[in-house]
């Protein structure tokens, strides 16, 4: 049984036309889910829908097999659905500890918290390394860190990631994406939303490529890098040279 | 050229009526942080309060400062109820404007039914110690204004304290500075927000009681207050708690030097001055930039 899955669902905006339109898509455990897509299809509204932000209008939204549809972020969070924005979403005049800490909002018993805390230290060195220091003065790989670390807090089954690499610079994104990997590695899944989309296949187990609200096609990750139509339509152009 | 001892003395004043200052404004601008809300009754409240310290001295004989065990809670109240039924169902693009537009009519309902209670006519409390003061090298400083201060002053490191060390504090910080985020850890942000507003006016009640102790009160009175008030909040950064409480005790200063030589009708065009200069050089307010939502 997949940790997330959602079902058939059809969401969108006030009473503008619907942005999913009968979507489908599953996130099995330990493994990571790559959404890619052209502007406008939908990627972020998924992941909205999934964390409780947003309503769905339709369908099932389930969570170990239990459909939990309509349930709002905090009821999310305690199914174990953690969510982590486009942009930057650190408290900037917090510090980075208060920013963890505060990962842990929902938690009550403190012993959980403390080791928690030693958790994503460890995972995220650049976490410890700045706890004292206000989150909006840090780089934005770095406040990415601290935005993961604080989606970790309440151990979730399944973290949602939308475009983590943006606006970051090289280096800073091969951190995060090597970071995404450590999280699924720790036992988290990732269902991960990117306009970086060849990166992102080829750091993810399964990928499906979103358009016009729907998933038009699913499989392997491997694969779809390696589908010459699909680079052609949606990964700009040729498919990725072999590696040596 | 002033004498040493009347420079002194103002130097004092504008201090402590600084302080006074500091603690609305920090309500002010708290709600601007909260939900982009320009608070327009914030001083009619204020003087509501005032109003509330002297009926309860004369009607009822008892201390103003024992006024507001009642008031603050029920401002409390108000500021949540004020939230959750009046600015939560305004909409969100036009949530600033509008804002403007909900609270002047409430500042308005206030002052008549102030004027409708009460009357037009000016009020003040008689006070045992409303008299007393202290020399201070020349100077002389009216306990009431101390008192005033010493209030003032209490009021904003508990609101430091809330802010700081609470639980409740960490999640108005948070949703002041990213909501959805806020939301995405499990903070219930209209609750918090309504609990935000509720602080905001809590200080309204505490400031009204300082005020009563040794100012002359009538319905209009608030109007006076809430332009400096205004104009404290954008100096100090639309936004910033400690922002607002620097602006305020520097314009609190001039205000009081430059009574000496202008009168206070003109010393009080200080903080348009302030207001006008900061929005021709530094919009975002010369405590802010940064520090902005900062606490």
């Amino acid at each position: 049984m997949p940790e997330l899955e959602l079902v058939d669902v059809q969401a969108g905006y006030g009473r503008a036309a619907p942005v999913l339109r009968g979507l489908s898509v599953a996130v099995p455990a330990g493994t990571i889910v790559c959404l890619v897509g052209p502007n406008g299809a939908g990627k972020s509204t998924v992941l909205k829908v999934a964390s409780g932000l947003l309503a769905p209008r339709a369908g099932k939204i389930l969570v170990g097999g239990v459909d939990v549809a309509g349930q709002g972020p905090q009821r999310m969070l305690a199914n174990g659905v953690a969510h982590v924005l486009q942009g930057h979403s650190v408290f900037p005049e917090m510090t980075v500890a208060e920013n963890v800490l505060l990962g842990a909002y929902t938690l009550k018993d403190k012993a959980v918290v403390g080791d928690r805390t030693e958790f994503v230290k460890s995972l995220f060195p650049v976490v410890a390394d700045r706890w004292t220091s206000l989150a909006g003065l840090l780089s934005g790989g770095q406040q990415k860190q601290v935005e993961f670390a604080r989606s970790l807090m309440v151990d979730p089954k399944v973290v949602l990631l939308d475009e983590p690499s943006m606006g970051l610079d090289p280096k800073a994104t091969t951190t995060v994406f090597e970071q995404v990997v450590r999280m699924r590695d720790a036992g988290t899944a990732v269902l991960l939303v990117e306009q970086n989309a060849r990166r992102a296949l080829e750091t993810a187990d399964l990928g499906c490529v979103l358009d016009l609200g729907r998933v038009h096609i699913s499989g392997p990750a491997a694969q779809l890098v390696a589908d010459p139509q699909l680079a052609e339509l949606y990964l700009g152009g040729r498919p990725a040279e072999p590696r040596p | 050229m002033p004498s040493g001892a009347l420079l002194f003395q103002s130097v004092i004043l504008g201090l402590l009526l600084g302080g006074l200052y500091a603690l609305l404004a920090a309500g002010l601008t708290l709600y601007f942080g909260i939900m982009r809300v320009v608070m327009i009754a914030h001083s009619a409240f204020l003087i509501l309060a005032a109003y509330l310290a002297w009926w309860s001295h004369t009607e009822l004989g008892i201390d103003p400062l024992l006024s507001m065990l009642v008031t603050v809670p029920l401002f409390f109240g108000c500021g949540v109820l004020l939230q959750r039924l009046l600015l939560a169902r305004l909409r969100a693009v036009t949530l600033t404007m509008m804002s403007v537009l909900l609270t002047f009519a409430i500042a308005v309902v206030i002052e008549g039914l102030l004027g409708y209670v009460f009357s037009g006519t000016q009020r003040r409390i008689q006070l045992g110690y409303g008299s007393a003061s202290l020399e201070l090298f020349g100077g002389r400083i009216a306990v009431v204004k101390l008192i005033a201060f010493g209030l003032a002053g209490v009021a904003l490191a508990a609101l430091y304290l809330v802010m700081k060390k609470t639980t409740f504090g960490w999640a108005l910080r948070a949703t002041i500075q990213h909501r959805d985020a806020a939301k995405l850890v499990g903070i219930d942000t209209d609750r918090v927000a309504g609990f935000g507003f509720g602080l905001g006016l809590a200080t309204a009640a505490i400031g009204g009681t300082a005020l009563s102790l040794d100012t002359t009160i009538y319905p209009s009175l608030h109007w006076h207050w809430i332009g400096p008030l205004m104009a404290i909040i954008v100096v100090g950064g639309l936004g910033s708690v400690p922002g607002a409480a620097a602006a305020a005790m520097v314009l609190g200063l001039a205000q009081s030097l430059l009574q000496i030589e202008l009168g206070t009708t003109w010393a009080q065009t200080v903080f348009y001055l302030a207001l006008f200069l900061t929005l021709a050089i530094r919009p975002q307010g010369f405590f802010g930039g940064r520090l902005a939502q900062r606490f």
